[in-house]
């Protein structure tokens, strides 16, 4: 997706190309590397670096790759045993079953693993199950699950920052009585929820709640009941179209003042400072137990990079990572995309976060929990429907037996 | 009566066209206007005609490749079905009294039965493996799977040639590929022009069968870089639908010049 | 006979075509629906239990509904509604090349950019116009319905196939004598039996075609769904050919997708043998 224009003219050439059959090194002795992106939020800055990187190494081109609905189609190259050279993906369920099934390249032996921090290289490893000997991703940006709040309306509202789920029902309350939108909902794009949906979960849910249920010993129905009723109560402080506007016109209408509450994740903040470039944010952990204590931060590694075990080019692909994990260049990345660091020694410093610093500093956050479901049950659609219907039981029912079948097909 | 103009179906039917027009209409006016006129009345027509909009979708979403790739698809389909599938209705329309070429003709075209989904999944991984993934093999994909239709059409075509000269030519020493060069093939071309038209059509508005079949980017046609630039538009629909508007065009514009002889095209393909 | 080994050679290129990239992966795709393939890696045969997880999936359930649903709506829609444009258009009226070229129009557009375009529409024009006008049932985005959905994808796709019936339909009608109709007047028929004892039955073989026609394109959305609702709200609008696509690539199911797409195959020829049984029958009456 560089941009070239005139490459009209070069059409022709283009297709004597491919009939050619160019795959990837060309008479020149220049290497293209392609780096497959599941963000689209994140192209302009990969673009921006991919430029700086390629300044530096005039011999390795960086295409990159970021397409809709990402996940299906890196499946399918997958499928099409056509891996890009470079992943840049979520630290997910997709994530450790390519690490099982050996697409990825093991990066024990390389030096990126020591320049980050090496409890998400743990977790990431824990994506891939206690099976798996080596380490395939570098963790390099992590993220952050939270309530984004519009900081002029909270103070004219006179909203405390909520500590308890009481609390942060209170101040949803006292949002709606004074005629705003408590809280934005973004429900036509079904991940959207899956925002939420962790978010409460990670302080309810017993963390190793999949090999619980894997093992018979947990269920939906059971261990997300109090998940399920605490979503559809946080239904009844959306705005009058909660599944029918989505993410992208979620960050405008909140960025232009709709809304005094947003829970997304971090990702969101540049966009919606993009649609407004003067709003004020300001973000705190979701409360999803009336005990302050126990209400920790929900994050997981948002960004790994990954080489695959296929790539004709490894040496260059791991010369690409290293510039990634340049301080200079994590933290250009860290600001553009208001993401939270996991290379050692940059640090996000964006006040937007100071509501959340401290479980950072604290070491108090908890997992995404559908980062742990099995790939492909298409969860946030079920849990939409659920929302929809508004019947808790037979919604998380539904998701119980879908889990079994996604394991059984 | 029969001179008589029907006023009321007239009218009924330019009325019937604000059904058509609107949708079009409502994508020139977004794609000229600046975001802040977004907010004010969204009929109204933009407050200037900038082409700022499409300086920036030509730029952000690489058009010209796009347009590239799309035509060098569309003429490469065009082309192998005119070749191949002329030349099979030929061989089976001479031949329907035969076993052989009468299941053949079945077999056909009971493709047009099969929904593409039910192939996609071997057919990815098939083309892939054998290095396809590019618009070549996306032409050639092409020509398979309006092969049904083509030779549907085509054999009802060649059934209403008269045989008489064919023989002719057979006396006076032609051979049989002779024959179809000189004299079946450009009497097909009436036929050869519907066949062009709906192919290219069908074609250039693809998405699905590209959407699977591609990987890289840079080879996306229109359909498939609109698809992949919907994250990037985000809120921008000026900018999105500019780039809508220039993905549409060359087609509208083919369209307006030529729209008699498509439609004739598509309806004398239709009493085949 | 030489003749005979040149007809056979015009056969070979679309013939070899045919068969290796339309046959021969549908004979895989049925393969591949008996083992537990996944896309990639080992795989084992695993007899008929993809076809029997098939029936008990709700997912696969629900977009076969959903399918069925959509597809069969909007086929009757679009005959009707092109029928009606046809016999205007075929009408003594004035602007005749005009509004023909207008109503063909949708036809050369592209079905995933239509789509979007009609998103905004749902998404924004709609709802800001019942809401100015204070009608309650406009007021939200019925994409975002589950129940209201699948309408929105209906609206869409007869906005764009009706341009391609009414052409069909116009063709059927320019053979119809128009000797017939004033014979019919001079008998004193009123519109509506003329329409039945002449057009109709004129027209009844595009009819079948059409209708056997718009079904399987209908039955195969695709385009439409994706720029519209992706599939939602949740998996109410998801079609066969989406939950092919995207279970077809994710984790695991590529030989149960295949299963369900042999199952699909089967359903469709089912439908339009009976489909055309019916019609062809009512012609004959």
């Amino acid at each position: 997706m560089k941009k070239h224009y005139g490459k009209f003219l070069v059409s022709a050439g283009t297709a004597a190309a491919i009939l050619a059959g160019c795959s990837g090194g060309s008479d020149d002795g220049s290497v293209t590397l392609e780096l497959f992106s599941n963000k689209s939020e994140s192209i302009d800055t990969y673009q921006a670096l991919i430029e700086q990187f390629e300044e530096e190494n005039p011999d390795i081109n960086v295409e990159l790759e970021a397409p809709p609905e990402a996940e299906t189609v890196l499946r399918t190259r997958l499928t099409k045993n056509d891996m890009p050279d470079i992943l840049s993906i979520g630290g997910n369920a997709t994530y450790g079953e390519f690490a099982r099934e050996g697409v990825l390249r093991d990066l024990s032996d390389t030096d990126l693993l020591s320049q980050v921090q090496s409890s998400y290289v743990d977790m990431l490893g824990q994506l891939a199950g206690p099976d798996v000997e080596g380490s395939f991703g570098v963790p390099y940006a992590t993220n952050a699950n939270h309530v984004i709040y519009n900081k002029a309306k909270v103070e004219e509202l006179g909203i405390e920052i909520p500590k308890t789920w009481d609390e942060f029902i209170a101040a949803l309350e006292t949002a709606k009585e004074a005629g705003e939108v408590p809280l934005y909902l973004t429900l036509q794009e079904a991940w959207t929820g899956m925002a939420i949906w962790n978010g409460i979960a990670g302080n309810i849910v017993p963390e190793d709640f999949a090999e619980m249920k894997n093992n018979g010993e947990a269920s939906f129905v059971e261990d997300y009941d109090e998940v399920a009723d605490k979503m559809l109560q946080l239904l009844e402080y959306g705005h009058s179209d909660n599944f029918g506007i989505g993410y992208g016109d979620g960050n405008n209408a909140f960025a232009n003042g709709e809304g005094v509450f947003y829970i997304q994740g971090n990702w969101a903040i540049p966009e919606i400072r993009e649609a407004n470039p003067d709003i004020e944010l300001g973000t705190f952990a979701l409360p999803s137990s009336n005990n302050p204590e126990e209400n920790d931060l929900v994050s997981g590694v948002d960004v790994a990079l990954a080489i695959s075990e296929s790539t004709e080019h490894p040496e260059e692909a791991e010369k690409f990572l290293s510039f990634m994990l340049e301080q200079d260049v994590a933290e250009q990345y860290m600001n553009e995309q208001s993401a939270f660091s996991a290379v050692e020694g940059v640090y996000q410093e964006d006040e937007v976060f100071d509501g959340i610093r401290e479980y950072f500093e604290n070491d108090r956050l908890a997992s995404f929990q559908d980062h742990y479901y099995p790939a492909g049950m298409g969860v946030e659609n079920l849990v939409l429907d659920m929302l929809i219907n508004g019947n808790k039981t037979e919604g998380l029912e539904v998701i119980d037996s879908e889990w079994e079948a996604a394991q059984n097909r | 009566m029969s001179n008589r103009i029907n006023w009321k179906a007239t009218i009924l039917l330019i009325l019937g066209t604000i059904f058509i027009l609107f949708p079009i209409y409502l994508t020139v006016i977004i794609a000229f206007k600046t975001p802040q006129e977004m907010s004010g009345n969204i009929l109204a027509l933009p407050e200037s005609w900038g082409f700022g909009n499409f300086t920036e979708a030509i730029e952000v979403t690489n058009f010209f490749n796009a347009l590239g790739n799309s035509v060098f698809v569309t003429v490469l389909t065009v082309i192998i079905v005119i070749l191949t599938h002329s030349l099979v209705a030929y061989a089976i329309a001479r031949n329907m009294h035969k076993k052989f070429y009468k299941f053949l003709y079945f077999y056909f075209i009971s493709a047009m039965f099969i929904p593409f989904p039910i192939i996609m999944l071997p057919l990815v991984l098939q083309t892939s493996s054998w290095g396809m993934d590019n618009l070549v093999g996306l032409g050639i994909l092409n020509g398979v799977m309006h092969l049904a239709f083509n030779v549907f059409i085509y054999v009802g075509y060649v059934k209403t040639l008269p045989v008489e000269l064919e023989e002719a030519a057979i006396i006076d020493g032609a051979n049989t590929f002779q024959v179809f060069w000189k004299i079946i093939f450009p009497m097909m071309k009436p036929m050869h022009a519907t066949v062009a038209i709906l192919t290219a059509l069908a074609a250039w508005n693809d998405f699905m069968l590209p959407l699977v079949i591609l990987s890289d980017s840079s080879m996306y046609t229109l359909p498939l870089v609109q698809y992949a630039f919907q994250g990037q538009f985000s809120t921008d629909y000026n900018l999105a639908f500019a780039s809508y508007l220039l993905a549409m065009l060359p087609m509208v514009v083919l369209y307006i010049f030529v729209q008699k002889w498509i439609i004739g095209g598509v309806m004398r393909g239709s009493l085949k | 006979m030489k003749r005979d080994h040149a007809f056979l050679l015009m056969v070979i290129p679309a013939f070899v075509l045919f068969f290796i990239f339309h046959t021969y992966p549908a004979l895989q795709g049925v393969f591949y629906s008996f083992t537990n393939f996944k896309g990639y890696g080992n795989w084992d045969f695993t007899g008929f239990s993809n076809y029997f997880k098939v029936f008990q999936d709700s997912r696969a359930l629900g977009a076969y509904g959903f399918t069925f649903q959509f597809a069969i709506v909007s086929t009757i829609l679009v005959n009707i509604i092109s029928v009606l444009i046809a016999m205007g258009l075929n009408a003594k009226i004035k602007f005749r090349k005009t509004l023909r070229a207008t109503y063909f129009l949708p036809f050369i557009l592209s079905v995933l950019i239509v789509s979007y375009i009609f998103q905004f529409i749902f998404t924004h024009m709609v709802p800001d116009l019942g809401q100015a006008l204070g009608i309650e049932a406009l007021s939200k985005n019925i994409l975002g319905d589950q129940d209201l959905a699948w309408v929105g994808i209906v609206i869409v796709a007869v906005w764009q196939s009706v341009a391609f019936n009414t052409l069909l339909y116009l063709a059927g009608l320019s053979t119809v004598d128009e000797q017939l109709y004033e014979a019919a007047d001079i008998d004193g028929a009123k519109a509506w039996s003329k329409f039945w004892r002449i057009t109709f039955p004129l027209i009844a073989p595009f009819f079948t075609i059409n209708m056997v026609v718009a079904m399987k394109n209908f039955l195969m959305a695709f385009d439409q769904i994706i720029a519209l609702t992706g599939g939602g709200p949740g998996r109410a609008t998801e079609s066969i050919s989406l939950l092919i696509y995207r279970g077809g690539f994710e984790a695991g199911q590529f030989a149960y997708q295949s299963a369900n797409a042999v199952i699909y195959f089967i359903v469709i020829v089912v439908i339009s043998v009976v489909q055309l049984r019916i019609l062809e029958r009512k012609e004959v009456k």
